[in-house]
């Protein structure tokens, strides 16, 4: 992730920062209630989930599409009090605030946790409603922004977002593009029983932790060239993709329960589920990663075989993949997806190169 | 051109648009430009035609001593005073006129863009109000009643709402006491304590106001 540099003059501007900081955290510190306050920005995985994510919003989408802004805004005044039904992301959030707990019974001090952003680019009056909804379900999400409309990729990097999860793919394109780790999330077809105690999150490897270099070679060149090339290359690290930085920040994570001697009690757990089989392009993708420094807890290599049965037995809180078959796959067998818009998959469906409209200007 | 120009543009284009609505409109924003520098007195005639020339919309020009600077303010019924000059916005504002400092480094937009930092919008309820808390809770109904006459979509001016050390709940409730007081806001951020100027240079006021200067 870059870093955001301020353009003005580094002292006065870090007092203001400063002053701002100490008074919300004297303002968190004295609540009666016992509200976790969020952290440091600047030290915290900061993870963005859109309203549609974090709240099923189907009826008020058709609404919105029916009958346009003004009805839809009303509607959402009108049922302000009702709270919303829980969203894709929705296990995801809760599993995230767990992790936190983890972490300040061991570390009271630090500012290296979770901080759940809601980026919405839905008008401050639904907004209303949407905190009355978070209210509810009392959720650790204290920052969001309401856009009003505007894009919210400018907000994401002001908030040095680590992950970014929406409904609208577009907007997670240009995420992606920007450098940020972002997915189009996907509502299962079935609801399969959560840990409530862990966060468990699953990998595709190419083009989703790595580049889609490899991808290229199996769709231009057929799957004979690419073990080929795979184990002729197996000790050149492959280059990284757009969600290897998520990775990385929930090994960071995952390494402070380790210093704590809580390795088998690790409340967040890494799976790598890829369509490379073990033995022949497998040891490339394994090498990588410790080249990186980057640790999976489990490593599956299906060698082609489907991937929503294998995901059903692991019960991820959610999986990322680039391309939009496996993605179906898992749905199907309910698992909660989120699709990476990126790399050459995204040119093709089921092996197929998909016919594509000629780019709008 | 100064630092109010693209203020100045912004405000004419909201009038322009009102009028557009509604050819009778008096709700419209009125520019007082004034000064208590007696340099720029002498260049009176100067400042006033480069204004017409820019095209600018200034309704009255005032021309006081330093001393009756807040008088002048008082006496011409100004709603807000804009002033890039701390000392000169914490004097008004001790008078009880509405002041905010003009930020120097907006990027100009077409769209007139409020910003009100609402931290303290829940404590003014408890606490009994000064004068020129009143004046800016004034202001603000006024210009709750001028976003009124518009739509959501294609606005030329959005009410912005920041709140940059409560919580979700602190945000969610300024909102809904700004609702009650006919002010419909457009946007809202809740910065719980995260660093503020990356979010408003991507916000681009035209002015921040803030309830009490000392920030």
């Amino acid at each position: 992730m870059s870093e955001i540099k301020l353009t003005e003059s580094a002292p006065t501007e870090d007092n203001g920062e400063e002053k701002d900081w100490a008074a919300a955290k004297a303002f968190f510190d004295n609540l009666k209630t016992n509200k976790p306050r969020p952290p440091k920005p600047r030290y915290a995985v900061t993870i963005a989930v859109s309203s549609r994510t974090l709240f099923n919003m189907v009826k008020e989408r058709k609404v919105y599409e029916d009958e346009g802004l003004e009805k839809y805004v009303a509607y959402q005044m009108e049922h302000e009090s009702e709270p919303l039904m829980p969203g894709a992301a929705f296990p995801f959030v809760q599993a995230l605030m767990n992790v936190n707990s983890r972490l300040r019974q061991l570390y009271p001090d630090s500012e290296e946790l979770f901080d759940i952003v809601l980026m919405t680019n839905n008008h401050a009056q639904v907004g209303v409603r949407l905190i009355n909804s978070i209210n509810h379900y009392d959720l650790s999400i204290e920052r969001f922004c309401m856009t009003g409309g505007e894009s919210p990729i400018g907000y994401l990097k002001a908030y040095m977002t680590n992950l970014y999860l929406s409904k609208n793919s577009d907007k997670v394109t240009e995420a992606i593009e920007e450098g940020i780790a972002a997915a189009t999330m996907f509502t299962a077809d079935t609801d399969n029983e959560l840990s409530k105690t862990q966060l468990r999150v699953a990998f595709d490897g190419d083009a989703v932790l790595f580049s889609d270099e490899s991808e290229i070679i199996v769709k231009q060149h057929g799957l004979d060239t690419f073990f080929e090339h795979e184990k002729e290359f197996e000790n050149k690290p492959l280059a990284q993709g757009p969600l290897k930085c998520f990775l990385e920040a929930l090994g960071k994570l995952q390494r402070k329960f380790i210093a704590k001697n809580e390795r088998l009690n690790c409340p967040i757990r890494t799976f790598l589920v890829t369509a490379r089989s073990a033995a022949s392009s497998g040891a490339r993708v394994l090498k990588t990663l410790r080249s990186w420094g980057l640790e999976i807890d489990e490593a599956l290599f299906l060698a082609g075989a489907p991937k929503g049965p294998l995901l059903q037995k692991i019960k991820p809180h959610i999986f990322f993949d680039d391309q939009m078959f496996h993605i179906e796959g898992a749905q199907q067998m309910g698992t909660i997806s989120a699709h990476v818009p990126y790399g050459i998959g995204q040119k093709y469906h089921k092996g197929k190169l998909i016919e594509q409209p000629p780019k709008k200007e | 051109v100064g630092v109010a120009f693209p203020l100045l543009q912004a405000l004419q284009r909201v009038n322009g648009r009102l009028l557009e609505e509604n050819p009778s409109e008096s709700l419209l924003f009125d520019v007082v430009l004034i000064t208590s520098d007696s340099q720029q007195q002498q260049q009176s005639s100067r400042i006033i035609s480069n204004t017409r020339h820019h095209g600018l919309e200034i309704s009255r020009f005032c021309f006081s001593s330093e001393e009756d600077f807040t008088e002048s303010l008082l006496k011409n019924n100004v709603h807000l005073f804009l002033t890039t000059d701390r000392d000169e916005a914490a004097q008004a504002s001790q008078k009880g006129v509405f002041s905010a400092l003009l930020n120097g480094k907006v990027a100009s937009s077409e769209q007139l863009r409020v910003v009100f930092c609402g931290d303290a919008v829940i404590r003014t309820d408890a606490e009994p109000p000064s004068a020129s808390q009143d004046a800016a809770q004034s202001f603000w109904a006024q210009l709750g009643e001028m976003r009124r006459r518009f739509g959501m979509l294609d606005s030329p001016l959005s009410l912005v709402l920041l709140t940059s050390r409560g919580g979700r709940e602190s945000c969610g409730t300024a909102l809904q006491t700004l609702r009650s007081r006919g002010v419909n806001m457009d946007e809202a951020y809740s910065l719980a304590g995260a660093p503020r100027s990356p979010i408003l240079s991507l916000l681009r006021p035209h002015f921040l106001l803030i309830n009490h200067l000392e920030d």
